[in-house]
């Protein structure tokens, strides 16, 4: 009863989350975030946001796990069809917190989190603007 | 020839199928990035792009953005122009839940304006005029009005007042969506998208910057979307009478013509952060008639939708 108790003291709630990944992003401008939650499986689930975004912007794409899950998101930048940016390189087995976009498209693209392994996971993904080119 | 426009259509109706049927991307097994937000020129010219209700919930907080709008063209080195924003005496003028959303939008891009350039003697007038609008459709109580002031009054960490700005709005649109309010988020990112082109259409006025001809045109876009998402709503009559101002703009905005050229994204590391650059480029083409029918489209949309 007692370890139930102190695990919801300590559990790292989504606001949380939301502000330990704007201090990740650093000086880029927030402009909005992304509640991630998945239980595991197998293909790994995924969570798609379309979202509009606007040539000659530079975007900050910001990912943060919680500390109270397995689960490592990964964040994949899709146009139709054509994955264009990732948070996690497979050639390297590289993670990055944040990746950098630069667009030269006005338009529709998507966000599709999912957790590595298809291991279940609680995340919160930060869109934020570096700048204009 | 009939046989080729069948299959047209044919094609047409599939895609619209696969975005009317497209879940609400929550969780799913596997990737599957349809088709469902792109719609290419050829398709706009026979049929307005039609967007499941849970897609166009969910990004209707991008489709246009205050903080993007100003970003774009204070980088473009034009000054700031106070004369470019609505007056908040106007917020009197709006009676109606719907005309308030509208009116909040609205302010909340010139709020965006001016956080941009830090201009933070003005900040103080228009926070109050949203926080009046956000009280009257219930939604004040997530417009952090204090932090603001303060931040503004005391001319501190400007960052943090975009932030708190941009999150105040965000806090609004799931609030409205979670009470099944979604109609008002979809109004007040029509107030915000009206506001930014208008802006955008001044500037168009005293710079020949070819981003800002590119800007206006651009617009064609957002607008295909911002209306997509309008429609769902559109069995409301005050939404109806705001998609009959809109289609307005957007009869002149078909002439437009945008074609893509489609490039791979390059990929570079350079002290430790992971760049990937898109190297696709869009191809904007209307006569400088049409440009000009458009800023003037644009600067009477929203002159008519503020009263003035």
């Amino acid at each position: 009863m007692g370890v139930t108790y102190f695990n919801k003291v300590n559990a790292q709630s989504e606001e949380e989350l939301v502000q330990i990944c704007t201090m990740v992003a650093g000086d880029a401008e927030y402009l909005k975030d992304f509640r991630i939650k998945l239980d595991a499986g197998d293909p790994p689930p995924v969570q798609r946001f379309p979202i509009l975004l606007k040539k000659d912007i530079k975007y900050r794409f910001t990912v943060c796990n919680s500390k109270d899950y397995e689960g490592k998101v990964i964040l994949q930048l899709f146009d139709n069809n054509r994955q264009l940016a990732t948070t996690y390189i497979v050639a390297t087995g590289k993670d990055y917190p944040y990746i950098d976009w630069v667009c030269t498209k006005t338009g529709a693209y998507h966000l599709v989190y999912s957790f590595r392994d298809g291991k279940a996971g609680l995340a919160v993904g930060l869109l934020s603007m570096v700048g204009t080119m | 020839m009939k046989k080729l426009r069948f299959i047209y259509y044919l094609s047409l109706f599939a895609i619209l199928s696969q975005v009317i049927t497209a879940c609400n991307s929550c969780s799913k097994q596997g990737v599957d990035v349809t088709q469902d937000l792109y719609v290419p020129d050829s398709v706009i010219e026979v049929a307005p792009p039609q967007v499941s209700k849970a897609v166009t919930e969910q990004m209707m907080q991008n489709i246009s953005s205050p903080v993007e709008t100003a970003a774009l063209i204070k980088g473009l080195k034009i000054p700031f122009n106070k004369n470019f924003l609505a007056s908040t005496k106007q917020a009197e003028k709006f009676n109606t839940n719907f005309e308030k959303a509208f009116a909040l939008g609205l302010y909340g891009c010139d709020l965006g304006y001016l956080n941009m350039y830090e201009k933070t003697s003005f900040v103080v007038d228009y926070i109050s005029t949203i926080k009046r609008l956000a009280d009257d459709i219930q939604v004040g109580q997530f417009f952090d009005f204090n932090t603001l002031k303060r931040l503004a009054t005391n001319n501190e960490n400007l960052d943090s007042l975009i932030l708190i700005s941009q999150q105040s709005f965000n806090r609004i649109d799931n609030y409205l969506a979670e009470t099944n309010r979604s109609m008002l988020s979809a109004v007040i990112v029509a107030g915000v998208w009206v506001e930014g082109a208008y802006l955008s259409s001044r500037v168009a006025q005293i710079s020949n910057h070819p981003r800002i001809r590119e800007t206006i045109g651009e617009q064609k876009t957002i607008l295909n979307f911002l209306l997509a998402l309008l429609k769902v709503y559109d069995k409301d009559p005050s939404m109806a009478k705001l998609i009959t101002d809109f289609e307005n703009i957007k009869k002149i905005y078909d002439e437009v013509k945008i074609t893509y050229e489609v490039g791979e994204p390059e990929m570079v590391e350079e002290n430790g952060v992971l760049t990937f650059k898109q190297t696709d480029k869009q191809i904007i083409q209307m006569d400088d008639e049409l440009y000009q029918r458009l800023i003037v489209g644009i600067q009477e949309l929203r002159n008519n939708l503020l009263k003035l």
